[in-house]
């Protein structure tokens, strides 16, 4: 045979991706460790989260080709587990005295909270996902929205368990920024194992020709099912840690907002490939602290120079419309982080198993 | 040996039939031609066949089992694989991507379906093609990453739409030899829909003729050339003496 490969190797030749992802991870927290910081570990752990809800998204979004507005009500749901299992019992009482009593009583650590959170965020998108995955394309994006919406209003209105729209305080606050760092690279480490899947080919096969896909055996409804609960297990993980980073939680930080920036930065990165989600979040980022940096004025001698404010969102719209007029599949396309000597070779990273 | 039988199957389009009554069947190392003018039905046929389109009357029988309510993907899992027309690849995807596809929708891990596919890619002639971009092939290659596709698992039954369409005749005819092993050395049915009639009457054991959705002969070769009413059909008159197709032949 003239290529003589297994499965194994479809793993070594691409486990460089989530390798070399990690090292990035790894050396912007070693900056916030050498800035130390308080503001500046809050934005680093702010990236790792984002990092976390990128990947998350991506596991569904960038290999079934579906674009899905409502992920991010899948992190209000782990959201909501890390208030509910982490806040003291007393404080529980107060806020959501309709929680039933063995829940009231329960007070786990943060990582057991990430670790429920992925399991629970996972059955919902079971449940969510059984249903809207036979949708396909624009109607598939809109039930997704839909998702959110009602999610959102049911954790807006039941105040006996969720306190309504009223914040949710005292859920212990991780200031540390190694637990977002594991998360992270967990996400990323996932989302690469997935891809290299028999599901992540056949869902990736789908979103190219869903005719010759199903003509190919593939059950398409259900391959993008299993990336669905295992993007939703991500975000809900993410979901509790993002909790755990503020210490509270509205129905409206797990809304718009945080689904449309993880959409611009994974648009922006590419989701194409699983470097564009990660390095999407990086670069974007990046570009806005900066942007905020500028703003809030830097000293050159006895000048300040301040840009002046709003420079940010109009700075960070200017550089989203000129990434995607020069790069419409977005910074990395299809491509994926490799070794210099592969690059050559094998330029689809997760989508080739040659060597 | 298994074989694959539509019986009466009709399909008609809000009103308008695009299928009328028709029979067909292939069995195990069989080629079966389905020849017929542009809008005879063919590719509805070959819709029908593979679980695509629901027929409006009539059977799809694999064995003597009706495949009816089954869904595309239900269809293959039992042994009945196809291509299209224009092969429809995945573009994005590499080569051995594209026929591990098959190989992890039927079950198997990725593992042995590299395997598998690796041997595949062999045995239809594109080995050295494995790493290239799908979507970068040739028109002639295109058709047998389609094919090496259809193939993987073994089905027992192909069903080849216009796969030899756009190509030469030097291309036509290493295209034939390949669909005649795929018969013999595989023991698959084979149902080849294609407008090249010459080749379809050099390779095939029995010719089934559509035309208007309708069959309107079915027989050997040599019946098929002989038949007033597969002329008309293509020439609109019974007077000409030669298939202008059977020309790309010679």
């Amino acid at each position: 045979m003239s290529h003589p490969v297994s499965h194994g190797s479809v793993a070594r030749r691409s486990i460089a991706t989530p390798v070399l992802l990690g090292l990035l991870l790894v050396a912007f927290a070693l900056v916030a460790l050498a800035a130390g910081s308080k503001p500046f570990n809050q934005t680093i752990i702010d990236i790792f989260l984002k990092v976390i809800f990128v990947v998350g998204l991506w596991v569904f979004v960038g290999n079934s080709g579906v674009i899905s507005f409502g992920h991010i009500a899948f992190a209000g749901l782990g959201g909501y587990v890390a208030a509910w299992t982490t806040i003291k019992p007393m404080m529980k009482g107060l806020s959501m005295p309709g929680l039933p009593d063995w829940l009231m009583q329960t007070e786990i650590p943060y990582w057991a909270s990430a670790g429920l959170a992925a399991g629970w965020a996972a059955l919902w998108a079971l449940i969510f996902g059984s249903v809207l995955m036979r949708l396909s394309g624009i109607a598939a994006s809109i039930a997704t929205f839909a998702m959110l919406a009602m999610v959102n209003s049911i954790y807006s209105n039941w105040d006996s368990v969720t306190a309504a729209t009223s914040s949710v305080v005292g859920i212990p606050i991780i200031r540390s920024i190694w637990p977002y760092l594991i998360a992270a690279l967990i996400a990323v480490f996932a989302a690469w194992a997935y891809g290299i899947s028999r599901h992540g080919l056949a869902l990736r096969a789908a979103r190219d020709e869903p005719t010759a896909a199903a003509a190919s055996g593939v059950d398409i409804p259900r391959a993008r099912l299993i990336a669905f609960v295992i993007s939703g297990a991500i975000m809900g993980m993410g979901g509790a840690l993002y909790a755990h980073s503020i210490g509270i939680v509205t129905p409206d930080t797990f809304y718009l907002g945080l689904t449309f920036i993880t959409l611009s930065m994974l648009v922006v990165g590419g989701m194409g490939s699983l470097s564009g989600a990660v390095l999407g979040v990086l670069i974007l980022s990046t570009l806005i602290q900066t942007l905020r940096w500028l703003e809030a004025g830097v000293e050159i001698g006895t000048t300040t120079f301040a840009l002046p404010g709003g420079v940010q969102e109009i700075g960070l719209g200017v550089v989203m419309i000129l990434i995607l007029m020069f790069r419409p599949a977005g910074i990395m396309g299809n491509r994926d982080l490799s070794l210099p000597a592969r690059a050559a070779s094998e330029t689809k990273g997760l989508q080739s198993p040659k060597t | 040996m298994s074989d694959l039988s539509a019986d009466r199957v009709s399909v008609a389009f809000a009103g308008l039939s695009a299928l009328s009554e028709v029979d067909l069947k292939v069995t195990s190392g069989q080629i079966v031609g389905l020849i017929g003018p542009n809008g005879a039905g063919k590719t509805t046929l070959v819709n029908v066949l593979t679980g695509f389109q629901p027929a409006t009357e009539g059977t799809v029988r694999l064995d003597g089992q009706p495949l009816s309510g089954l869904k595309p993907h239900e269809v293959r899992r039992r042994g009945i694989a196809r291509t299209f027309q224009g092969g429809r690849l995945f573009r994005d995807l590499p080569v051995i991507d594209n026929l591990e596809v098959t190989g992890v929708g039927l079950g198997l891990s990725r593992a042995a379906a590299i395997a598998e596919a690796e041997a595949m890619l062999d045995w239809v002639g594109i080995a050295p093609l494995a790493d290239r971009i799908a979507g970068t092939l040739p028109y002639t290659d295109e058709r047998r990453v389609a094919i090496g596709r259809a193939l993987m698992r073994k089905p027992a039954f192909v069903l080849l739409d216009e796969p030899a369409a756009g190509m030469s005749a030097q291309e036509a005819q290493d295209l034939s030899a390949l669909i005649r092993r795929i018969a013999s050395e595989m023991g698959c049915g084979v149902l080849l829909i294609e407008h090249n009639v010459g080749l379809v009457l050099d390779l095939c054991h029995h010719v089934v003729v559509l035309d208007s959705g309708v069959v309107i002969e079915t027989g050997g070769p040599a019946a098929i050339r002989a038949s007033e009413r597969v002329r008309h059909a293509y020439m609109g008159t019974a007077a000409d003496t030669n298939l202008p197709v059977l020309e790309v032949m010679e």
